[in-house]
């Protein structure tokens, strides 16, 4: 360690219990910083990835909100519309389109069990495209009475694959064929079955809420929509994308919102980097008129309490990045159990770049709270210092 | 080595004008032991800190070595006091942190010189610490806190040592071996200026000079 920097320690070991107070709360600054960060990069990935997993170029839909749509592409949402039978017919006399599959999306209510079930009815044949990450214990169903259930619903209800979910009104028994692997998303609350007998449960045949479609060639995706849109009324064509940017645009305030509550929590904490430096300072006045005594400038002092607002945070720092990586399976948890949407995979993960980008930051901060303790220490005047 | 002519030095305390000194002349030769004695009050410090190059005359003129002092700019007076002047005062002002070595090398940090450790040792044998340079000042007598003082004071290799009361806090066994050590640093060619309030020593150095009242009184 060189002479300076190793002043500079020596001094903060001084006082060690202000000193690691301090550092912490830099830490619980720098660790809240890194998580949202690295939050909000996850959920752009995990956002990302969700949407390349339905293996859909776009999805058709009744004419209404975006968010509607966003919500049912990523976890189920009820919309209260069905698309025209006819929309299908349409679809599939599409030139260019690969897959064409719709999906019913509603809740059915079971009053033995006393409970509302979310059903999800989807072509049996078309799940691996749209879900292909799945991992199933089990088999996809391929009678019309058989289910398969997300993970959360196979736990609460207590039932294994062969046990029976519950006996519908039109007096259906609903087996259950598998059960899908816990994704930690909203997929996990769902009960899956062939869409007919959704349809049929419902009592709307051929209906459904929406229509994913895959594409031959994703570049003329664009000249596929408009002849959609043209040729039929009353529908709306969303694509991924515009999923993406719905998602993206909905928890852009939170993540705004958030970032400046983090910056808040720097500000207060380099406050406090900034008052616990400067007591240092008054409380070594007659020190620091000796040292520029014995030769040291005003710029040597400025330094060495410079270095003092440094260490602070950049220990600080790497501490909170250090607790945060610890506790990241924590808040992720946490974090899963208030949002409302939040995509499946790891979201917390250790970025370099941003654990480097946090402590570069930190650290501009840090010097940025020293500035004024050390100029307060390098304009002490030597002679009335060493007068006490 | 050192001359001043017709220091004045006034300040400001609150509404008070303060006179600390009303017109000094001083010359002090290389290699003198000079004791200032005087009551409280009088100008003794603010004497030395003008010696020292700490402080600025508001009237007069300061030679170091014939270069005129009291009128270099204050990176000059910084790099003045680093090479040519060393300080010891009443309360010693070591590190607490630091071992007896580090503050006996501390002005060679300010200096941007490397701590040499035969010179350190040297020094620390000459104050009598030779046993005690992996100790912390907590661990130290305070004849041994002022001897440590003392080596970091010439640690530079000054011209001058400037002594602020060095044996104000120690008891005559102390006192004396602080005496001691300044004496023999003189004999051997160092300037020394001691203030004291203790006559017996001042009586023992070369010169002696008393400051009342802002002037001095041989």
């Amino acid at each position: 360690m060189s002479g300076f920097l190793n002043l500079s320690w020596q001094n903060l070991l001084r006082h060690r219990t202000r000193s690691i107070l301090t550092m912490l709360g830099m830490a619980a600054s720098v660790g809240v910083l890194f998580s949202v960060l690295s939050f909000n990069q996850g959920f752009n990935q995990g956002l990302e990835t969700e949407l390349e997993r339905t293996g859909l170029h776009f999805m058709i839909v009744p004419s209404g909100c975006a968010h509607e749509v966003a919500s049912l592409v990523l976890h189920g949402a009820v919309i209260p519309k069905f698309l025209d039978t006819k929309v299908m017919q349409h679809v599939r006399s599409t030139s260019g389109i690969s897959l064409a599959t719709p999906i019913l999306v509603a809740q059915l209510p079971d009053p033995q069990r006393g409970k509302i079930d979310l059903i999800y009815g989807v072509d049996m044949a078309a799940l691996s495209a749209i879900k292909p990450g799945w991992q199933i214990d089990g088999k996809t169903p391929t009678q019309e009475n058989e289910v398969l259930l997300g993970y959360e619903v196979a736990q609460h209800e207590k039932l294994q694959p062969g046990d029976t979910l519950r006996t519908t009104e039109d007096g259906r028994t609903l087996i259950v064929g598998g059960i899908v692997n816990l994704t930690g998303s909203q997929d996990d609350a769902f009960v899956y079955l062939p869409i007919e007998t959704a349809q049929a449960l419902l009592d709307h045949p051929s209906a459904a809420t929406a229509i994913g479609v895959k594409v031959d060639d994703p570049s003329k995706m664009v000249e596929i929509i408009e002849s959609l849109s043209a040729a039929v009324p009353g529908i709306q064509i969303v694509t991924m994308g515009e999923v993406m940017n719905s998602i993206s645009n909905l928890a852009a305030s939170a993540k705004a919102l958030s970032l400046s509550i983090v910056l808040i929590a720097i500000l207060i904490s380099a406050v406090g980097v900034m008052n616990s430096i400067l007591m240092a300072v008054f409380e070594r006045t007659q020190e620091i008129g000796m040292m520029r005594a014995v030769g040291a400038s005003r710029f040597d002092i400025f330094r060495i309490i410079l270095e003092e607002t440094t260490i602070i945070a950049l220990v600080g720092g790497l501490i909170g990045i250090f607790l945060s990586v610890l506790g990241s399976r924590l808040i992720e948890t946490f974090v899963r159990s208030v949002v409302p949407y939040v995509p499946s995979g790891e979201l917390i993960s250790f970025d370099p770049k941003i654990a480097a980008g946090s402590v570069l930051f930190i650290f501009i901060i840090g010097i940025a709270a020293g500035v004024y303790p050390a100029w307060k220490a390098a304009k002490i005047n030597p002679i009335e210092a060493i007068k006490g | 080595m050192i001359e001043l002519k017709q220091i004045e030095k006034n300040y400001r305390r609150g509404a008070e004008e303060v006179h600390a000194l009303r017109g000094v002349d001083l010359s002090i030769a290389a290699g003198e032991l000079l004791a200032i004695t005087g009551p409280s009050g009088a100008g003794k410090t603010t004497l030395l800190h003008i010696l020292g190059c700490l402080d600025q005359p508001s009237k007069g003129e300061v030679l170091f070595d014939g270069v005129k002092a009291s009128s270099l700019a204050e990176n000059k007076l910084v790099k003045l006091r680093r090479e040519k002047i060393g300080f010891v005062f009443q309360q010693f002002y070591l590190i607490p942190r630091l071992s007896v070595f580090d503050n006996i090398a501390l002005p060679l940090l300010f200096s941007k010189k490397s701590a040499d450790r035969n010179k350190i040792l040297e020094l620390a044998a000459l104050v009598g610490l030779e046993h005690r340079l992996d100790h912390s000042p907590a661990q130290l007598s305070g004849g041994e806190m002022q001897r440590t003082a003392i080596a970091r004071g010439l640690v530079n290799g000054p011209e001058i040592l400037l002594a602020d009361e060095p044996t104000g806090n120690l008891d005559t066994e102390n006192s004396e071996k602080i005496y001691k050590i300044l004496r023999s640093l003189s004999e051997n060619g160092l300037t020394t200026v001691m203030i004291t309030h203790n006559p017996e020593l001042a009586a023992r150095a070369e010169r002696a000079i008393q400051i009342r009242d802002g002037l001095i009184h041989s």
